[in-house]
């Protein structure tokens, strides 16, 4: 076997990560699976695209590579301000739709047939702006460089991969050691109870919005500085971003992101084993194993 | 209304249900004294709980009013309640099973400034040293008196001046029952105003100044707990006298 693939898994898996923080904060405190979560990826990618190119527009000396990158600081400034704007639509969306169903009381069942609806438009409205042509943020080539053990991996892989681990660290110290991160773990067991104790549900219901979508928004920049970036690109993650979360327990920070890599890693194996049309296999097979053998997946705890 | 004192809590024709068209509290008048303990009684479904949860901003007040002291809080929502000194400890799922003992006492600790948050979680530990015994360990496993007793603490941390607790004794031994009361006496003589729903009225009247019969939404009695417990309509038609007679040799 090549043991490239263990590079391959562990990248795409770190995307899966990250995506997958948002899904099982959104299911653990909004309590439904939202299926739009796969656009914030990708408009996070196209805000990025968007923000990069218009800096790089005003000053040239933006777009020249940093260091051992490929990419100059339009890219890595154009990232923060993509954050914040995919944060901000997710609160756009929650504020048009989620939120007046939440105040309907509305069931389970039709706050993921919303999403659906706005997954669709959302992708629309993408390919309505940009066209469905893949782009990139640069044509610059980049040279893998050996890791010892068969292993190679470009210096824009190593920074994906170290910045989706401090990500992670960040996640969750902030969920255990701090006041909004306590909330937030009251609100997901019983948000009745939390209102009692004083917590603004609504208040840890927006920072659950921006954490996750600022977090799809970093996994979709760094899928389109390894890949390219699609309309698509979000939806193709989405299937893999649920298996992450169930694998992991739902509400599991720690458990996303060790899920999220097993789900890239079993992927990379399908791709080299079997054939890249089995890819998505892998995380339906994992998705499908986990719900029949252990619900509540890895970190969760049994109910 | 038999309340002395200045107020610390009161309700005027409170109308009050799940449902507009529903209504299960239906005009009660309610007063409660600073520092006063008073006992809310009455059979199951007469609106006892209900009750105090519309209070505490949990279940939608149609029409009355509610207020805290002079300050109307008829509309405030449920979360803001405790800024303004109203503490509630629902019956059941009282505590965050999930959470360590220090973080469910923390939650409450957020709402102060920062500089207080530690020093009142410390006051806490030392009111209650068997929870100080384990911070860090899961409130989930802890017994269910401890788990009552994690609430209470949790309630406290704001320094209420008014407290309620909703059947505080639902579910716990007889002996716990006993400890857990004299500990809501003692946090009451402490200058703490109590509300106290229950069913065991035995342990509420033993406790309690004063103590209302709610009976279909309405307040059908109202006096001092003495006085209450001592009266024999009250007792054979609302606290279980007739079926204690029965069932004694």
């Amino acid at each position: 076997m090549n043991p490239q693939i263990v590079m391959d898994g562990l990248f795409t898996g770190s995307m899966i990560g990250l995506g997958a923080i948002g899904v099982t904060l959104t299911y653990s405190i909004l309590r439904f699976a939202n299926f739009a979560h796969g656009e914030f990826i990708s408009w996070g990618a196209y805000f990025a695209l968007a923000m990069a190119g218009a800096l790089g527009a005003l000053s040239g000396a933006l777009l020249t590579p940093i260091g051992p990158f490929s990419f100059g600081w339009a890219l890595p400034l154009g990232a923060v301000a993509a954050t914040a704007l995919t944060g901000g639509l997710a609160l756009l969306v929650d504020w048009l739709l989620f939120g007046r169903l939440r105040v309907n009381r509305s069931t389970v069942i039709i706050m993921v047939m919303a999403s659906f609806g706005a997954a669709l438009t959302l992708r629309s409205l993408l390919e309505f702006i940009f066209t469905s042509k893949p782009v990139y943020y640069t044509k610059a080539l980049q040279i893998a460089l050996p890791l010892g053990g068969g292993i190679r991996a470009t210096p824009d892989q190593l920074l994906s991969l170290g910045v989706a681990a401090v990500l992670v660290v960040a996640v969750h110290l902030l969920l255990t050691r701090t006041a909004i991160g306590r909330s937030m773990r009251a609100v997901s067991e019983n948000p009745a109870l939390a209102g009692v104790v004083g917590i603004e549900v609504r208040k840890v219901i927006r920072t659950v919005w921006l954490l996750g979508a600022g977090l799809a928004a970093i996994a979709g920049i760094s899928a389109g500085l390894i890949v390219q970036i699609r309309p698509q690109m979000g939806l193709d993650l989405l299937l893999p971003l649920f298996a992450a979360a169930i694998l992991g327990g739902i509400g599991s920070v720690p458990g996303a992101m060790l899920a999220g890599l097993i789900v890239g890693l079993a992927e990379a194996l399908a791709v080299q084993t079997i054939g890249a049309e089995w890819r998505a296999a892998a995380a339906f097979a994992i998705l499908v194993l986990v719900l029949l053998f252990r619900p509540q997946g890895l970190f969760g705890r049994a109910e | 209304m038999a309340a002395a004192g200045e107020i610390a809590l009161s309700t005027k024709a409170l109308v009050a249900g799940y449902e507009p068209d529903l209504p299960i509290v239906r005009g009660v008048d309610f007063l409660v004294a600073k520092g006063e303990l008073v006992a809310i009684l009455g059979p199951n479904g007469a609106g006892k709980s209900t009750f105090v949860k519309a209070i505490a901003g949990l279940v939608p007040i149609h029409s009355g009013r509610a207020a805290l002291g002079s300050f109307d809080m008829t509309a405030v929502p449920a979360h803001e309640k405790m800024h303004h000194g109203l503490s509630f400890v629902p019956q059941t799922e009282n505590i965050f099973a999930t959470l360590s003992i220090n973080d469910n006492l923390l939650l409450a600790a957020d709402i102060l400034p920062k500089r207080r948050r530690k020093h009142r979680v410390d006051d806490l530990y030392a009111m209650f040293p068997d929870l100080a015994a384990r911070p860090s360990l899961r409130a989930g496993q802890l017994s269910g008196g401890q788990r009552q007793m994690l609430a209470v603490a949790r309630a406290l941390v704001v320094e209420p001046s008014v407290l309620i607790l909703d059947e505080p004794s639902a579910g716990l031994s007889p002996k716990i029952v006993t400890e857990v009361f004299s500990r809501l006496k003692a946090i009451n003589e402490a200058g703490v105003a109590i509300i106290l729903v229950e069913q065991n009225v035995k342990a509420a009247l033993a406790i309690a100044d004063r103590a209302l019969i709610l009976v279909e939404g309405r307040v059908r009695h109202e006096g001092s707990a003495a006085t209450l417990a001592d009266d024999p309509i009250v007792a054979e038609l609302y606290l279980g006298a007739r079926r204690e007679r029965e069932v004694q040799p």
